[in-house]
């Protein structure tokens, strides 16, 4: 047995096998590695509201038409053309609306992790 | 502009990296992610008749009062309707119900949803953990009822 044929099974192949199995393995996960959400690091993201399809919500109270009346001004216009991805509502520096009208939360929950 | 305040080497072209990632994709979610979280929102809301809304993002310091006036905000039934949201960069996820919402989803229910997204966000899973408690909210919430 030549030196080549020696190193071509003893080096060769196993280095194939390790190719190969690296491939399979970590070729099609790559793509999906964007987890950019780790807790305990800032979340630099813009503020981002989303909503369902306007159809989809409520049996009786579905429609966006009285949005405009109630309240939320500046959300009634794009609540309609609301699609995937879009940004319905991006608040500014004043989060909290101190003169919402009323108080309309009755429950809920909190949680912290 | 020949004087560069900052002391780097004049004349030469700047290699240094960038502090903020501006290659990032500024939108938090994939295209995957995002077909998942709106087939979670209307199909609950189809489902319970409830008007789910989600919101990620900073809630300032006082998150309860922030979550509830983006709540009276959310435009629609304000009384129907069900506000989940999720500051990651705080820590903190708040759901806020409206005067129906309530009845059909009591504040027990909301701690119980809480609760397993919270388990699911401390590994990390911000997307599972929305679908999920989405999920588990309808789930208490239930169907409309068909009187009217």
């Amino acid at each position: 047995m030549s030196v080549i044929e020696t190193v071509l099974i003893y080096g060769v192949i196993p280095l194939a096998v390790f190719v190969v199995l690296a491939v399979v393995t970590l070729l099609p996960g790559r793509g999906r590695d964007r987890t950019t959400y780790r807790p305990g690091q800032p979340w630099t993201a813009q503020p981002v509201w989303y909503e369902p399809h306007p159809g989809a919500s409520g049996v009786g109270h579905g429609s966006d038409a009285h949005a405009d009346v109630h309240a939320a001004p500046g959300l009634g216009a794009t609540a309609a053309a609301l699609a995937i991805g879009e940004h319905p509502h991006e608040p500014h520096s004043g989060l909290v609306d101190h003169d919402a009208p009323r108080r309309t939360a009755a429950g809920g929950a909190r949680g912290t992790w | 502009m020949t004087k560069q305040t900052d002391g780097y080497v004049t004349g030469r072209p700047d290699t240094r990296e960038p502090v903020v990632d501006e290659s990032t994709n500024p939108n938090p979610f994939s295209y995957r992610d995002l077909a998942r979280l709106d087939e979670a929102l209307t199909m609950s809301s189809k489902e319970t008749g409830l008007r789910f809304t989600l919101y990620v993002g900073e809630l300032g310091t006082d998150t309860r009062g922030t979550a509830e006036g983006l709540h009276g905000r959310s435009g629609g039934d304000t009384g129907s309707s069900v506000l989940v949201a999720i500051s990651p960069g705080q820590r903190v996820l708040e759901i806020v119900t409206g005067s129906v919402a309530a009845r059909r989803l009591p504040d027990r229910a909301c701690a119980l949803a809480v609760l397993s997204m919270t388990s699911r966000l401390s590994s990390g899973d911000l997307v599972g953990a929305i679908v999920n408690g989405l999920r588990q909210l309808s789930d208490a919430a239930g169907h409309p009822s068909r009187r009217g």
